[in-house]
């Protein structure tokens, strides 16, 4: 190489520290004639054919690199995507929130797109003739929300969830500066109609009551793949009940009435229903009453589980009971020695609490807590706590063998009356369809005592004080309760509360097909007030209206034939008393 | 060897007004791939926009669905239903009228078979030419046949 080179000048050794100073288009201009050059300077050094080969190459390296990226990119948007995009859009019927049905599929609550009406007053031309349009064809909207939009300055929300037909009538008007925007409104379309089974939801679509609340993220988890979310209940069984249960306490001029219908061997509620429906308390789960004499039901079948009693024991009711300054007394006094059966069908006071002393405190309260009487209902509603007795003595123990000293809700006695007819399984109620999945029976008392307990309902209602109950060749069974209610402490004889706890089919074995039905009036205003007469008719109604609803056949049985007339021939023939 | 290698520049070389013929047929090839990629496009924008407009579609008649299922819902209401029912004179059917199938031959004893004589109009006067018939025109015919209900 030569001390001088001529070209020295065409290939200026980039000096970017220096360079970085100068203004930025005469170093960009420099840089280019630099690349430009390169062939020139290539061919001074006697490396023409090397450096455009490299060139070449180059050129082709980066042609290449960008279009395999192209391609790639190509094919991910071309397939890949696609799939992707297609999968996350999920179901087409897709709703934040599942269409709730009943177990046979009956609409019970369902997403239905509103709109909220918007007004831009500046493109309203005759703002008087709007407001009288629009107030015309959407009679409910306020008319100072309305000017308010139409004499502002900006687009304003006038009113919102307007229905298809109300949006189609102010769409119809044809007026400029009208705008809709649509919003996903939970609708109710049963109105009161078994509202407190349903629940209601939150304008953010989150539930806030029953059903809605209990089943939240399921309803939404069904929405999201465009299926509908069933519950238990019956429609047509919920719809007879609420019907039955308002004539029944319209009749007795009640202040409150609770009903409840449950499939025993499920645990499933198939109708609850609290009157009147306006109140948005559910009497069902958020009340507690002493019951009355629909707890002897609990205490014979105590007695009778733990062996101390049978069908033929004998319990002296022939004067009332002392107990400490206590005295007992009969509602209905036979003032006799009873059988056990006639303890029930008499519904003796006297009896129950000598069943009830004798077992003592330990055993009481070990069969009440199984029967869940002590502790609030399992269920997916939040239920209200039972009050329950602070001291076990005999005095208590005779109040609680007939319902008094402790406080449940209808739940509850649903509840364990349901276990007591099922073979003696305790099963959580559930508005679940099909059964808590989660939860196993528990045996609480044995099969035997579950048929006797059967048997001595149906008893009860051909021969003692559940009558009124009968619904023909539906071998309907129960305890009736009536209780007086404490007012400012002291139980008072104007405030009383009637039950009537039934079942049908009652004969059958311990697993056949059966199904519960408690009815309770609050403070009936007509007389006779006992669960016998303001409770057990309507419980003998809701029976014969729903048997077809849940297949149950009429049949004879020994003491009705199957349309309900009584067959002679039966006497108490073995004069067991049974 | 290099004689193939030879005639394949010579076809590489050949060339149509100055043009190579590889050239044009390239160019040629790739205004064809243009052409039917434009084609493909255009065909599946027209797809993307009728599966949109569908898809618009089902969720509105899905919309429309919802609304009718929950007008239906409203106006079965169980308390609504009985009120009418009650208005109209309707009740829960006595016990004494419930049937089973098997007692509907009780209840309304299916009619003996009684056998209907169809008697057949006499014929009009034969052709001379027709052949003769067996059975004479006039003779009734019973034809045992059951009534209605059975």
């Amino acid at each position: 190489m030569s001390a001088h080179d001529p070209h020295l000048g065409l290939r200026p050794a980039p000096s970017w520290g220096v360079r970085r100073f100068t203004p930025s288009w005469r170093w960009l201009t420099e840089a280019m004639w630099w690349v430009e050059h390169a062939f020139g300077r290539a061919h001074a050094d006697a490396r023409p054919e090397e450096d455009t080969r490299v060139r070449i190459f180059v050129i082709l390296s980066v042609f290449s690199v960008v279009f395999f990226g192209l391609t790639l990119g190509a094919v991910h948007a071309a397939v890949l995507r696609a799939g992707g995009a297609g999968a996350a859009a999920g179901h087409p019927n897709a709703v934040v929130r599942a269409d709730l049905v009943d177990r046979h599929g009956a609409l019970l609550a369902t997403n239905i797109v509103h709109y909220g009406l918007y007004i831009d007053p500046a493109e309203v031309w005759d703002r008087r003739a709007a407001v009288a349009q629009i107030r015309r064809a959407l009679p409910r909207v306020s008319a100072a929300r309305l000017n308010r939009a139409l004499n502002g300055d900006r687009r304003l929300l006038v009113i919102n969830r307007l229905t298809p037909q109300e949006k189609a009538a102010v769409h119809g008007l044809a007026l400029g500066g009208l705008g809709f925007e649509p919003e996903d409104v939970r609708v109710y379309p049963l109105g009161e109609s078994a509202r407190h089974v349903v629940g209601t939801v939150d304008t953010g679509g989150v539930g806030l009551s029953a059903a809605e609340r209990a089943f939240n993220d399921e309803i939404r988890a069904a929405g999201a793949r465009g299926e509908n979310f069933q519950i238990s209940i019956d429609l047509r069984v919920q719809g007879v009940l609420e019907n039955e249960l308002a004539a029944a306490a319209a009749e007795t001029q009640a202040k409150g009435a609770v009903g409840v219908i449950t499939d025993v061997q499920t645990g499933e509620v198939l109708g609850m229903a609290s009157w009147p429906a306006a109140n948005s308390r559910n009497l069902a789960s958020a009340a507690t009453y002493e019951m009355g004499s629909v707890f002897k039901t609990f205490t014979v079948a105590a007695a009778i589980d733990t062996g101390r009693a049978d069908m033929n024991t004998l319990l002296d009711a022939s004067e009332a009971l002392q107990i400490g300054n206590r005295r007992i007394n009969d509602f209905h006094a036979q003032n006799k020695v009873m059988t056990l059966e006639e303890v029930y069908l008499h519904s003796s006071n006297i009896g129950t609490s000598l069943l009830a002393t004798q077992m003592g405190p330990r055993v009481m309260r070990d069969y009440f807590d199984r029967f869940g009487l002590l502790a609030t209902a399992p269920f997916e509603i939040p239920s209200e706590n039972p009050i329950t007795p602070r001291d076990w003595s005999d005095s208590t123990l005779a109040s609680l063998s007939f319902g008094y000293g402790v406080s449940v809700t209808p739940l509850q006695v649903a509840a364990a009356m349901g276990a007591l007819t099922n073979g003696g399984r305790y099963i959580p109620l559930t508005l679940r369809k099909g059964g808590r999945p989660d939860v196993r029976a528990r045996q609480i008392v044995s099969p035997e005592t579950s048929l006797i307990l059967l048997d001595l309902m149906r008893r009860n209602v051909v021969r003692g004080s559940g009558g009124r109950a009968e619904a023909p060749g539906l071998r309907v069974g129960g305890k009736t309760g009536s209780a007086n209610k404490s007012v400012n402490g002291r139980y008072s004889t104007a405030h009383a509360i009637g039950t009537f706890a039934g079942v049908f089919p009652a004969d059958g074995p311990v697993g056949a097909r059966r199904y519960q039905i408690l009815l309770l009036i609050d403070e009936p205003q007509t007389y006779p007030r006992t669960g016998g007469f303001v409770a057990a008719p309507a419980v003998g109604r809701i029976a014969d209206r729903i048997a077809p609803f849940l297949g149950v056949e009429r049949k004879a049985d020994a003491w009705r034939t199957a349309v309900g007339e009584r067959i002679p021939a039966f006497e108490d023939l073995e004069g067991d008393g049974r | 060897m290099s004689a193939a290698v030879a005639t394949l520049n010579r076809l590489f070389a050949w060339k149509i007004r100055g043009v190579r013929w590889v050239e044009i047929i390239g160019v040629l090839l790739v205004a064809a791939m243009v052409f039917s990629v434009y084609v493909a496009k255009a065909a599946a924008a027209r797809e993307g926009a009728r599966i949109a407009d569908l898809e618009r579609q089902i969720t509105e008649n899905g919309q429309r669905v919802r609304l009718l299922r929950a007008e239906v819902a409203r106006l079965e209401r169980p308390d609504r239903l009985e009120t009418l029912s009650r208005g109209a004179g309707l009740g829960p059917v006595d016990v004494h009228r419930h049937a089973t199938e098997d007692r509907l031959a009780s209840l309304a004893p299916i009619p003996e078979p009684r056998p209907v004589v169809i008697v057949r109009t006499p014929a009009s006067a034969p052709d001379s030419d027709a052949a003769p018939v067996d059975t004479p025109a006039d003779t009734p015919v019973a034809a045992p046949a059951l009534e209605a209900g059975e």
